[in-house]
């Protein structure tokens, strides 16, 4: 067997411990040194060099890639699982003709889902959905996902939030709790818009808040503009801040009077 | 291969987010690879890769790697500059050997960059920061195709970029420093436009080539003469002509042919100048010069001294080594003077003129009598058609006919004279001389014909006047009436043109200043034509009296003078064109246009251009947008091929003085090329509905046709055929009527024997030749000035001389068919035709008529009348005498197909070569005379290879004045042949063959 595929594993075998044990700190400096040591392998994407060792390699650097995506979500860092997935991602796609599929696969396509969903890039999220065959889309995990963003989207956010309760996998529950997060700011939203104000009580149950305190936390840290006065939440302030567009009808029609001008010129 | 396998780059891009140095490395490098396929994902991550690249803590190659994958991702993005800016920062991971479009485009990129700097740098003085990355690829380009071997390239860029140094460089190492020089002068001339640098550019050359081992001293002169250095000239001439070898002095000879060749008056007279006199010392003198040739020459001399007889002994008797160089000096002495041209051209000009009278003889005979303009036109053709030929015999045949010219046309038919006599130096004062004003004596001429005379003298002595000038002087200074001022005004402008002399150009300004129309006009031309491509401050001088002055001609001469004192100043220029052009005065702006076609002339500048059609569009003076589009023809003679495309949509405007314009642009840029694309432009003009862009449509057909064979362009034929119906035609417009007159003149131009060129054969502007065709221009306003023409003309022919500088007989081929470059066959009237018809005339007419017919038909049998006669019944049916004429040519068409033509011709020197004909002549092998260099046309020194052979000389006898009235006799005598031979019949002179003798094999 080839050194260097041997140290891998061996890494491998010990990131694997050490992920077991929960120690997230030996993990990712782990994680960093095997990221370093893949990249001497030109079997890998983007050279997919045919090596001898070539589908022991990339699977290998999968199962890597994809213990990191889910450390990522361990250690609730989003940029790490962004950067982690793209990484994995030409694996499941460029190489599915290489190495046989991962087991894993499906469910970490729905953790980036879902991350989407938590980050609302709705648009993104649609674009990953269109890759994915129709096979894929019955998936358990993945169904879970697209059925989060059709409540989502229908303004049900008491599916959404009961939804926790079914997450396909226990890596997905800290997506559920960003979630519900995501979901109080589109709430707060809207009663913005919509309401002028709105009682205290009111208020906490519209946000899904369990106490009053909590949602004076809230608008301090999240909505300064709000006003808390005598049991209400007034939004008025927020609503005159809110740019107003004009028109600007002179300098419009200043234009039109020249453009005209240089047309009568030219002919 | 691997590119093919991955669908998306943002693996790598997620990785360049890593924390890790190496893996960002890593993720780099193989961006780079993937960045043709994957630009459009890697451009979202720009900002990141900048970053790097601004990332102190990366090592140096990390860095530049970062820097290449941005500039290859701007590159894609369309953004050069900013693709360029991070190339530089890619230092040398930028490599300008790889062959990729990317590197050709920032290559190309990067180098025009720097070419913007360094002229920038030069011509504004204040310093500009130079990146000295981007120099260092530039210079990496320019070692590398030095090294590859690529010099021409080198040579281009460094040219470009004013690196004068690598220039050198270039040169100096291809392996061909001749060929590379020349390719070099060449593009110096056609791309550089800056006239300073190119200046520069000539000097650097010229001490390339003084470094080499055998200098080619006919470009260095040429060289030197664009940067107007006589001295450096001079030397060498000099150097030559002291040297023993024979050989050496025949190449001073043919400089100085060549140099005369671009008409640069002063720039001559200083040359000669300068050339030191023969000294009675000769071991002073020569070792004055040059130390190492002088032992030779002493030595030399001493051991012919001590052959030659015992007189000679004596030390301050001339050396013999000197003698050799006095005589040698005084050759070269004529020749620079324009003597020994003029001279041999003249003799060419005589005795090979083919002009054909009956031409003239038709146009006199349908031109109704009173009409004073036709009159004056075919006073006009017959000047141009004779131009240099000395041969005015059609004057003398018509003295009557000729005494109709009165007031201005007696003046324009005087200076015909001048026309014809062109360059007749030693008997041109003579030859006038019944017409001069007679000093003191009150004189009974008139002073049309006086004034006439004074123009016909400057005409004759157009860009020689030394000796005349002194006499035009003292006319102009005698004299206070404003037609003889007039004349002389124009005369002496002639004679002194461009030499700037102070007391010529006060004596001017005083008649000017008298502030008659008249006289004043020609007084502007006339200090533009003294003050040519001086750049004076006289300039503004004249403008303030064109401000002044409140007659229009006046105005008008001044502002066309002004024009040419700018001639060739290129954006030296620029502040007296602006000036003029903003000018309230129309007449003014009319002469900016004339400032910008002069100061530009023939270098296709394209602001000049630009500026040009502006004003030929926008002005609201139809005067000014006419000569603005006419002006196009002076900038772009350089580059024929281009006007017809450029005024092609003009031609079509809806004003006709742009139309106008356009033709004459066209006729002036095209001239003597017979252009396909020109004719197809100019040929719907011809029927303009507008009668003077008729004429001038024909006059510039005629300039665009000169010389061209019916066999070359069967358009030709049909364009003559075309100009004698016009003629022929009792209703056309006098204005087209005159055009086809002028027409058929200039298209017969000098005897056939010249065409049009305002370029000499090493692409020197021909000074006179611009100017002429310039102010020939100015016909619009003021006839007289279509003689002007006549400067423009430069005879085709090749003039082999040996070593005495006279013309031996010499064979050489042409490796063509005869016909393409023959004369034209000369008309004929169709006798038996005509005679066949009169009688059917008869039979419808009266007795009495019947009688008149057969007193015709006797007169016929024996005299020329029957011509005029004849003439008459033509016009009378002139459909049917087209047709018949044109069974007539078929006819001999067919015959001539009956043999087969020969495909090639031996010419015997001195013989007419046409431009177009300049390509297929070849020198005989075993010949005895050999060239001292390859040229085609013009006066080439030859090399006798049997010096000791007796030499057999043509072209000895000179012109004589006087043709004695025995010429209409003898043409009475001769009767029917004289109007086929045309009137050659000049005492002693033999009949030339005739045209188509040559066929035979």
């Amino acid at each position: 067997m080839d050194p260097q595929l041997t140290e891998v594993s061996q890494q491998f075998e010990r990131f694997k411990a050490a992920f077991a044990r929960k120690d997230y700190n030996t993990c990712s400096d782990l994680l960093s040194q095997l990221k370093v040591l893949l990249t001497k392998f030109t079997s890998l994407p983007p050279l997919f060099e045919n090596s001898p060792n070539a589908a022991k390699e990339l699977t290998i650097a999968r199962d890597i890639y994809e213990h990191a995506v889910v450390l990522s979500v361990k250690t609730e860092d989003q940029d790490a699982f962004e950067r982690d997935f793209f990484q994995l991602k030409p694996y499941y796609v460029d190489a599915r003709n290489r190495i046989p599929s991962s087991p894993q696969e499906n469910l970490i396509l729905g953790l980036n889902l879902l991350r989407l969903l938590v980050q609302n890039r709705i648009a993104e999220f649609h674009t990953e959905l269109e890759l994915l065959s129709s096979a894929t889309l019955e998936d358990p995990c993945i169904k879970h996902a697209v059925e989060l963003e059709q409540s989502f989207m229908e303004g049900a956010y008491n599916r959404v939030l009961s939804a926790r309760q079914t997450a396909p996998d226990a890596t997905y529950v800290y997506f559920m709790d960003l979630l519900a997060k995501t979901i109080r700011d589109e709430i707060a939203g809207c009663s913005e818009k919509a309401y002028d104000y709105v009682s205290i009580s009111d208020a906490r149950q519209m946000l899904l808040f369990s106490s009053d305190q909590e949602l004076l936390t809230y608008v301090k840290e999240e909505h300064p503009d709000w006003e808390v006065k005598e049991g209400f939440v007034v939004f008025q302030k927020a609503k005159e801040t809110a740019p107003c567009k004009e028109i600007p009808s002179l300098q419009l029609i200043n234009q039109t009077l020249s453009y005209a001008r240089e047309l009568e010129r030219i002919v | 291969m691997a590119a093919a396998m991955v669908s998306s780059a943002g693996g790598l891009l997620a990785m360049l987010n890593e924390p890790h140095p190496s893996l960002k490395l890593h993720a780099l490098s193989y961006l780079n690879r993937l960045v043709d396929q994957f630009w459009p994902e890697i451009s979202t991550s720009v900002p990141i890769i900048e970053s790097l690249y601004e990332d102190e803590e990366f090592d140096q190659q990390q860095r530049q790697l970062a820097a290449l994958l941005v500039s290859k991702v701007f590159y894609y993005l369309g953004e050069l500059n900013d693709s360029l800016s991070y190339a530089l920062g890619a230092g040398s991971l930028f490599d300008v050997s790889e062959d990729s479009d990317y590197i050709h485009t920032l290559l190309a990129k990067a180098i025009d960059e720097y070419a913007i700097l360094r002229s920038k740098a030069v011509e504004s003085s204040e310093d500009v920061e130079i990146d000295p990355r981007l120099e260092a690829i530039v210079e990496r380009m320019l070692d590398k195709c030095i090294t590859d071997g690529k010099y021409q390239q080198a040579m281009g860029i460094a040219i470009e970029c004013r690196r004068l140094d690598k220039l050198e460089e270039a040169i100096i190492k291809s392996e061909n420093v001749q060929g590379t020089l020349s390719y070099c002068i060449n593009v110096s001339h056609s791309f550089v436009n800056h006239r300073e640098y190119r200046h520069e550019v000539l000097r650097l050359l010229v001490n390339v080539h003084q470094k080499l081992a055998s200098p080619d001293y006919l470009s260095i002169c040429q060289c030197l003469m664009f940067l107007d250095e006589p001295q450096g000239v001079a030397s060498i001439l000099e150097k030559l002509l002291r040297s023993e070898s024979k050989d050496d002095a025949l190449l001073a000879l043919q400089i100085a042919f060549d140099l005369v060749e671009n008409e640069h008056q002063a720039f001559l007279m200083s040359v000669r100048d300068r050339l030191p006199a023969p000294k009675t010392r000769p071991v002073e003198a020569v070792q004055a010069v040059e130390t190492s040739t002088a032992q030779n020459e002493n030595t030399e001399g001493d051991l012919q001294m001590a052959d030659e007889t015992p007189s000679q002994t004596i030390v301050h008797e001339t050396d013999p080594a000197d003698a050799v160089y006095a005589e040698r000096l005084t050759k070269v002495k004529g020749i620079l003077s324009g003597d020994t041209s003029i001279q041999l051209t003249l003799q060419f000009l005589y005795s090979h003129n083919k002009s054909d009278l009956l031409i003239l003889k038709t146009i006199k005979q349908s031109v109704e009598m009173r009409n004073s303009v036709c009159h004056s036109a075919t006073i006009y053709a017959n000047a141009i058609m004779h131009a240099g030929t000395t041969v005015d015999t059609f004057l003398r045949e018509n003295l009557d006919w000729l005494s109709r010219a009165t007031n201005w046309a007696k003046f324009s038919a005087t200076a015909g004279l001048g026309v014809i006599h062109r360059g007749h130096l030693q008997q041109g004062r003579s030859l006038m001389a019944p017409y001069l004003p007679q000093g003191g004596a009150g004189g009974g001429g008139s002073p049309y014909s006086e004034g006439g005379a004074l123009y016909a003298l400057g005409l004759i002595h157009a860009n020689h006047g030394e000796g005349i000038k002194q006499f035009l002087r003292d006319s102009l200074r005698s004299t206070s009436v404003e037609v003889i001022q007039h004349g002389a005004c124009l005369g002496l402008g002639l004679a002194a043109l461009g030499t700037a002399d102070e007391d010529i150009y006060d004596d001017i300004k005083s008649v000017l200043y008298t502030d008659s129309a008249v006289a004043g006009e020609a007084a502007g031309i006339s200090m533009g034509l003294l003050l040519v491509g001086t750049a004076t401050d006289k300039a503004s001088e004249m403008l303030a009296y064109a401000h002044e002055t409140q007659h229009e001609k006046i105005i008008r001469g001044l502002a066309l003078g002004i024009a040419l004192t700018v001639y060739g100043r290129e954006e030296g220029a620029d502040t007296l064109i602006e000036q003029m052009t903003r000018d309230q005065d129309p007449i003014i702006r009319y002469g900016g246009m004339y400032a910008l076609a002069l100061a530009y002339s023939g270098t296709a500048n394209n602001k000049a251009i630009r500026q040009l059609l502006h004003f030929a569009v926008s002005d609201v003076s139809d005067d000014v947008r006419r000569t603005a589009v006419l002006a196009l023809g002076f900038v772009l003679y350089s580059d024929p091929e281009q006007t017809p495309r450029i005024v092609s949509l003009l031609s079509e405007s809806y004003n006709p003085h742009v139309r106008y314009g356009a033709a004459l642009a066209v006729g002036i840029s095209c001239a003597g090329t017979g252009l396909s694309e020109a004719i197809s432009l100019l040929e719907p003009l011809t029927s303009d509905v507008v009668d003077f862009v008729r004429q001038g449509a024909l006059i510039a057909m005629a300039m665009v046709m000169v010389q061209i064979s019916e066999a070359s362009d069967s358009r030709v034929g049909a364009f003559r055929r075309q100009l004698e119906k016009i003629i022929l035609d009792k209703h056309e417009d006098t204005m087209s009527k005159m055009g086809a007159i002028l027409a058929s003149g200039i298209l017969d131009a000098g005897g056939r024997n010249v065409t049009i060129r305002l370029l000499s054969k090493t692409k020197h502007d021909k000074v006179t030749a611009v100017i002429g065709l310039a102010v020939f221009s100015q016909f619009w306003y003021w006839y007289p000035l279509i003689y002007f023409i006549s400067l423009a003309f430069s005879p085709t022919a090749f003039i082999g001389l040996n070593y005495d500088l006279k013309v031996p007989k010499f064979e050489f081929m042409s490796h063509a068919k005869p016909s393409l470059f023959e004369y034209p066959k000369p008309t004929t009237v169709a006798t038996a035709n005509t005679a066949a018809k009169l009688p059917t005339a008869v039979l419808s007419t009266s007795a009495k008529a019947k009688a008149r017919a057969k007193k015709e038909a006797e007169q016929k049998a024996n005299a020329e009348k029957s011509g005029n006669e004849a003439g008459k019944a033509k016009a009378a049916s002139d459909e049917k005498e087209a047709e018949s004429m044109q069974v007539d040519s078929t006819a001999t068409t067919v015959e001539k197909k009956v043999e087969p033509e020969a495909t090639f011709e031996i010419l015997v020197n001195p013989a007419r070569v046409v431009p177009s004909q300049e390509k297929y002549i070849k020198l005989m092998e075993e010949s005895r005379y050999v060239p001292v260099k390859l040229a085609p046309s013009g006066f080439v020194l030859l090399r006798d290879l049997r010096p000791h052979e007796p030499e057999v000389l043509s072209l000895t006898d000179a012109p004589t004045s006087t043709a004695s009235p025995a010429g209409g006799a003898a043409a009475a005598g001769q009767a029917q042949q004289a109007s086929t031979t045309s009137a050659m019949a000049v005492d002693d002179e033999p009949q030339p063959p005739q045209a188509f003798e040559y066929a035979s094999p």
